[in-house]
């Protein structure tokens, strides 16, 4: 697959140009279709989501790593970009840049353990790594006002393209189409990376590390790479959700998010990187459109969860697979990925 | 002087809970290799169901352990036959444990929908009965606390030590294939080991129930630390996790009376990415290739 993309028949590569510029439609037509301030919140939500899930995804999916700390990464780029913002005035842009290399920062941190540990051993470092985070996020008050939360944080700051009016982002359309476009944008690197010898790299790592290795292949060079941008995209979603929300808590990031946030990976199809972006859009969507369910959101992710890993552990993605293998039976599977 | 004995006496109660905790995720990893998320669980419906066996049943507390005992024990069953049997022939060393995620998610807001997020007051008759000496008080149920412990680490041993089963459980965690070519079944081992682990569990929660705040999450703050015992005593190993269990309840007695409680996990969490770096075999290793 992968670095061969020179030699994939060319119509796999317009498919791939065909899905990009599908995306971006709907991207721009999503806003317009769902007017109101519920839907476009949703949508937001989403999109956040994605990020979380595909960063999550490029660590466990392809580098074969358990990482339970996604919702540490998350929190750590939503207080790093707000505290740089509110405490020391720091431009928004600025202080993302600064969030998103903080967390990708620890990250690499706890690639350090990954290092020498597998599987068990890092689940419960990187759980361990996440309680760590949530716990002086809530008992730091002078930095973080602990369970008080910070208050009125404001959206990033107007966008003012030449000749154009300004693009303010307290409307939701507008930030839905800076998230949803932050988003896309972090798919495509991670797509670029996957399709290159890097991709191909990783899954060896995940596959046999001994093997990988006698392959010439740094096995912990490689990680502290996954887990660095793995983690930065966690960040970077963070920095976002905290000039969504407007209010930070550490209750948003407790290891409850962890979990959330592997739900979505492998409900999608971990190993793929389409598949967690529709679970985590119909993780985040469906409890909305069983209304009534409130309470039992969790409980439906974790049958979600339970019930993908026990009869499709492709999840979404196999599923997709299935069905398209099924009506379209000459061509390869392989190649719909 | 006297506080430094109290806080002994408390991290004893306090660590001798957390042994039966992180005993069974060990006795599961020695036979399995895997982790179980939903052992915190266990915990909370052992705790619960105890709770409703005195408020619902009118049942005495002592009875009621018994109760969360064979509540646990009938739920490792279910979670080995439903969860663990069908994924073992997978042979994927993750998919276990994250379907024990969704597992423990699923229950922990199921249990939020049925008994609400307020807490239970669980009280215990034992806790108003106070021995004192030398200055320090220990209450009946902490006392009970300590004895049980004591006793069911002790017959554990002289289960694993001296019958057949026990030794046979032993060697499947040693070698599960060669274990199997001297006739022992290891699947129906596996099951045994799920229900001894979770019966130790829920009695461990009708023992924290007054000493927790009861509610659907209370298992979690006890799981991630047995999480961390596990690690630090050396996964499997069950003399590693007696101690490391010990060490954490004192750790976290001392660390309470002396930072606060908000400190606790960051003080035992700390020290599990220390071990980890230092010596990801726990205090007592086992002979084992593939943890680290």
């Amino acid at each position: 697959m992968s670095s061969l993309d020179a030699a994939q028949p060319a119509r796999v590569l317009v498919t791939r140009r065909l899905a990009f510029l599908a995306a971006v439609v709907a991207i721009a037509l999503l806003p317009l279709v769902f007017t109101d301030t519920y839907w476009r919140t949703n949508l937001i939500v989403c999109a956040i989501n994605v990020m979380l899930a595909i960063g999550l995804d490029f660590v466990l999916g392809y580098a074969g790593q358990l990482n339970l700390g996604q919702s540490a990464f998350y929190g750590l780029g939503a207080y790093a970009s707000t505290l740089l913002i509110m405490r020391l005035g720091v431009p928004f842009w600025i202080a993302f840049a600064a969030a998103v290399a903080f967390a990708g920062a620890a990250g690499i941190v706890l690639s350090l353990f990954a290092m020498r540990l597998r599987g068990h051993y890092l689940a419960v470092a990187s759980l361990g790594f996440a309680v760590i985070t949530y716990q002086v996020l809530l008992n730091w008050i002078s930095l973080t006002q602990g369970p008080l939360g910070i208050y009125a944080i404001p959206p990033p700051p107007a966008l003012a393209l030449p000749g154009l009016p300004a693009i303010g982002f307290r409307n939701l359309a507008n930030l839905f189409y800076l998230v949803a476009g932050c988003a896309l944008l972090s798919y495509a690197l991670l797509d670029q990376l996957i399709r290159s010898p890097i991709g191909e790299a990783l899954t060896a790592i995940r596959e046999d590390e001994v093997s990988a290795a006698a392959l010439g292949i740094n096995g912990a060079a490689w990680k502290v790479f996954a887990f660095g941008v793995g983690s930065a995209v966690a960040g970077a979603a963070g920095c976002f959700y905290a000039a969504f929300v407007g209010t930070l808590v550490p209750d948003a990031f407790f290891i409850t998010e962890s979990f959330t946030i592997l739900a979505m990976v492998v409900v999608g199809g971990m190993g793929t990187l389409i598949g967690p972006v529709w679970g985590a859009i119909l993780l985040t969507l469906l409890p909305e459109v069983l209304r009534g369910i409130g309470d039992l959101r969790l409980v439906v992710y974790g049958a979600a969860l339970t019930l993908v890993v026990l009869f499709m552990p492709g999840g979404i993605a196999q599923a997709a697979r299935l069905v398209l293998a099924r009506l379209r039976p000459e061509r390869q599977p392989e190649l719909l990925r | 002087m006297t506080i430094v004995l109290q806080q002994v006496i408390n991290g004893v109660v306090l660590g001798s809970l957390y042994v039966l905790v992180a005993l069974g995720l060990t006795l599961v990893y020695g036979v399995l290799v895997q982790i179980n998320f939903a052992h915190a669980d266990v915990v909370t419906l052992g705790a619960f169901s105890a709770y409703f066996f005195i408020h619902g049943a009118g049942g005495g507390y002592v009875a009621s352990i018994a109760v969360a005992f064979a509540v646990g024990a009938a739920l490792g069953w279910l979670m080995n036959a439903a969860i663990f049997a069908p994924l073992r022939e997978r042979g994927n060393e993750l998919l276990p444990l994250i379907a024990t995620i969704g597992v423990s998610v699923m229950l922990e807001n199921a249990m939020l929908a049925v008994f609400g997020p307020i807490p239970y007051a669980f009280d215990s008759p034992l806790s108003n009965d106070v021995i004192r000496f030398a200055g320090t008080f220990i209450t009946l149920q902490n006392v009970l606390i300590i004895a049980v412990s004591v006793a069911t680490i002790a017959l554990l041993y002289a289960f694993m030590k001296f019958t057949f089963l026990g030794k046979a459980l032993r060697a499947v965690s040693q070698d599960r294939e060669t274990a199997g070519l001297m006739g022992i079944d290891p699947d129906r081992l596996v099951m045994l080991t799920f229900v001894i682990a979770s019966a130790l569990a829920g009695m461990a929660g009708a023992m924290l129930g007054p000493v927790l705040v009861l509610t659907p999450f209370a298992g979690t703050s006890v799981i991630v630390k047995a999480f961390a015992i596990v690690i630090i005593g050396g996964f499997g190993n069950v003399e590693g996790t007696i101690l490391a269990g010990l060490m954490v309840g004192l750790i976290e007695s001392y660390t309470t009376q002396y930072l606060g409680p908000g400190m606790i996990d960051i003080v035992v969490f700390a020290l599990l990415l220390v071990m980890l770096a230092v010596r990801p075999t726990g205090l007592i290793a086992e002979k084992r290739e593939e943890n680290v």
